[in-house]
């Protein structure tokens, strides 16, 4: 085993240098907040960009988060079209109110359910909240982990930048 | 056996090398990416009789873990690479170590998804089957083996697995098999598609194979039990929707199953899971009941503690956030409880009386859990126990109002009341009802474009009595508690933040915390130093104890 890891962790690097943009895992099945499987390709905006948001109801600065991008959103998909994927990571004591809680904020965001974190696992990601940006072809283009306020103005730069590109 | 083990590993890897290999040549080098993530967790602690924190000898402990996952089209294979030299305070000594602990290939199609090698998986809510890993607190039961999952047309998914569980550095002898089938009846039916009607049914079946032991039995020690060698779990569910209203209930049953968890017992298993929900904008209610009878399921039946188990039993009580409202916190009993929790969340619209000019959030919810009726009929290697239709003894309750407010453009204020019953029999102690108040109030001020701060204040008082004569036999949660708590944000990347918690009337130390934080896109960087209570750490209802710490820790996350 000893030998085989350097080898192995060398080529995965290798590989990894020359790869392209990280897109997003597309056969992973989510739960709609309707209770239906999905599959994670489902994820996607014709061509625009999207931001993908993953969020716990228990999560506080997740919260913050949703509710303060809430109050810009629809000047966001003015702008650019962007839009959002809050996707919960909530797992069976709290998914059951997942919905209630969306709805109870009134937010206006496309929602699925990870219940067992497997995009969560497939995007790398450690803590929520954790929060992609992807462009018109699905790529990988930003990440940022955590939420600070004012982190949204951040967020939107980013998309800015992607939508004004000639 | 562990040569068995490693030789087994060299080979999987081999294949893992080989596949990864092949796939990027095949795809020419330019193929795929690589994602991933790397964690890494210091920590220091010094002896501090006030708080009960021990010395650590080796004065650096450390756990650190990489996960990294290529992904060429349809093809993907990963590995995680684990570290604990040695093993944070709180962590089990058993993960003392480093190497390889979780790695597979795998193919995901748009039908059809097959791994190979580690995975994790849940079957509906998780009762008779999930799979998971909990980094925090240390658990990780990932299946060693084959999983499939088939969608043969869009609203039908199969799943069949067989493996083995981790256990720290091995895999536990149990063998697990299960099968799954949900299906989503709008996809497949037009007219409930086309309806307000939504309906997703689903059914599933697990059976773990264990060799037999020698197990005496209580009642003669010279008898052995005549122990089941396989022991099989069901499950059925249905997620129904009709407009604004939905419903949703699993019930599982398990076999006879004894086991040290139950004091080998034979008395089946079984689990009921409802929940009623109503959601439009700006207001939802959720009410769930549970009850379990005898369901942990684990793949040995020797183990107790928290590795090796095969299900997944969710707390019913809501899963509080702030410090004090998740000082006394509640863990499922897996051989038995039941609930019932109620959710209600209303917007108060703006212009109202109490929603001013920019509305209100009111949240309120409310759980209690109480044990079985039971009558104990014998012990180990008998049914053990009738159960009866009535209500056991109060092991939790609670209630809280969360109202949150925008005081102004730059001004956010959220007051928290919670009243809570906690009998300490969950965690194994002697009982005895606690009774807790807990107010919590937190605001945030946008005090510029770059500049915001948190403040958050709390406490809590409790008829729970700490006697600072005998500080080794006491809870030291017990007494009344303030808190507060100053997080100050710079731009978007720095964090600075003190917190300090005092118990008030018993002379005891102060538990203070300051940390310093810097994250930049997906990169995490966190320092502080101060004192930690001993107590349960818990996420999602399942709990580790951390031991009391006096020192500096420290933590790195980068995700790419």
């Amino acid at each position: 085993m000893k030998h085989i890891l350097p080898l192995f962790l060398a080529l995965l690097m290798g590989t990894g240098l020359m790869a392209q943009n990280a897109t997003l895992p597309q056969n992973i099945t989510l739960r709609t907040i309707d209770g239906q499987t999905v599959q994670s390709s489902a994820i996607q905006n014709n061509g625009r960009p999207v931001i993908i948001s993953f969020w716990a109801t228990w999560c506080k600065p997740c919260n913050r988060e949703l509710n303060n991008i809430k109050e810009v959103y629809e000047e966001w998909q003015e702008e650019t079209g962007v839009k959002i994927v809050a996707v919960s990571i909530d797992d069976a004591r709290s998914a059951a109110r997942v919905k209630p809680h969306a709805e109870g904020n009134d937010w206006p965001y496309e929602i699925y359910l990870d219940q067992n974190s497997d995009l969560k696992r497939a995007m790398g990601v450690v803590n929520v909240p954790h929060t992609f940006i992807l462009n018109g072809e699905g790529e990988i283009v930003w990440q940022h982990t955590g939420y600070q306020d004012g982190g949204e103005e951040e967020l939107i730069e980013k998309v800015r930048e992607l939508t004004q590109q000639p | 056996m562990v040569d068995n083990i490693m030789k087994r590993k060299r080979i999987v890897m081999i294949a893992v090398a080989a596949c990864i290999t092949m796939a990027a040549q095949g795809q020419g080098l330019l193929g795929g990416h690589v994602t991933g993530n790397v964690q890494l967790d210091g920590q220091m602690s010094s002896a501090d009789s006030t708080i009960g924190a021990q010395d650590v000898p080796e004065k650096l402990l450390m756990n650190a873990r990489a996960d990294i996952l290529y992904t060429n089209g349809d093809f993907s294979a990963g590995l995680r690479f684990e570290m604990y030299q040695n093993p944070l305070l709180g962590f089990d000594a058993r993960y003392k170590g480093q190497g390889l602990a979780n790695y597979f290939v795998a193919y995901n199609g748009e039908r059809l998804s097959v791994t190979l090698g580690n995975f994790y998986e849940q079957f509906g809510s998780g009762m008779i089957l999930r799979a998971y890993e909990d980094r925090y607190l240390g658990l990780d039961n990932a299946l060693m083996g084959l999983n499939v999952q088939y969608r043969p047309v869009e609203g039908v998914t199969l799943k069949a697995l067989a493996g083995k569980q981790r256990i720290f550095w091995d895999y536990g002898e149990g063998l697990v098999r299960g099968v799954d089938a949900e299906v989503n009846l709008g996809s497949l039916v037009k007219a409930i598609g086309e309806s307000r009607f939504r309906a997703t049914v689903g059914a599933g079946f697990v059976s773990k194979y264990e060799e037999d032991e020698t197990v005496p039995s209580a009642a003669n020690a010279e008898m052995r039990l005549n122990l089941p060698l396989n022991v099989g779990a069901a499950s059925v569910r249905a997620d129904i929707g009709y407009g604004n209203w939905s419903l949703q209930g699993e019930y599982v049953r398990k076999g006879q199953d004894p086991s040290a968890m139950n004091g080998y017992v034979y008395h089946p298993g079984e689990a009921l899971l409802l929940g009623l929900t109503y959601s439009q904008r700006g207001l939802s209610a959720s009410l769930q009941a549970k009850r379990i009878v005898n369901m942990g399921f684990k793949s040995v039946r020797s183990q107790s503690g928290e590795m090796l188990y095969i299900n997944y039993l969710p707390a019913i009580t809501k899963n509080h956030t702030y410090a004090f409202l998740s000082m006394y916190p509640y863990a499922t009993q897996v051989n038995g409880e039941q609930g019932l929790q109620g959710d209600v969340m209303y917007k108060i619209k703006k212009g109202t009386l109490l929603g001013g000019k920019y509305g209100m959030d009111v949240h309120v919810n409310s759980s209690v859990v109480v044990g079985l009726d039971t009558t104990v009929t014998g012990g180990a290697g008998t049914e053990g126990y009738e159960v009866k239709g009535g209500l056991g003894e109060t092991l939790y309750g609670d209630v809280s109002v969360e109202m949150a407010k925008k005081l102004s453009k730059n001004v956010k204020a959220t007051v928290t009341y919670a009243y809570q019953v906690f009998n300490p029999v969950v965690e194994n102690e002697p009982g005895g009802l606690h009774h807790n108040n807990i107010v919590v109030a937190d605001v945030s001020w946008k005090v510029s474009k770059k500049h915001s701060l948190r403040i958050e204040g709390e406490w809590m008082g409790s008829d729970s009595h700490y006697d600072a004569n005998d500080p080794e036999h006491n809870d030291r949660r017990a007494g009344d508690w303030v808190m507060g708590l100053v997080e100050w944000n710079i731009g978007t990347h720095w964090f600075v933040s003190a917190s300090d918690q005092w118990a008030y009337n018993d002379g005891r130390g102060n538990y203070y915390n300051l940390s310093v934080g810097y994250t930049k896109g997906a990169t995490r960087l966190q320092v502080g130093y101060g004192k930690q209570r001993e107590g349960l750490l818990c996420i999602g209802g399942v709990c580790r104890t951390v031991p009391a710490s006096n020192g500096l820790t420290f933590g790195l996350t980068t995700s790419f």
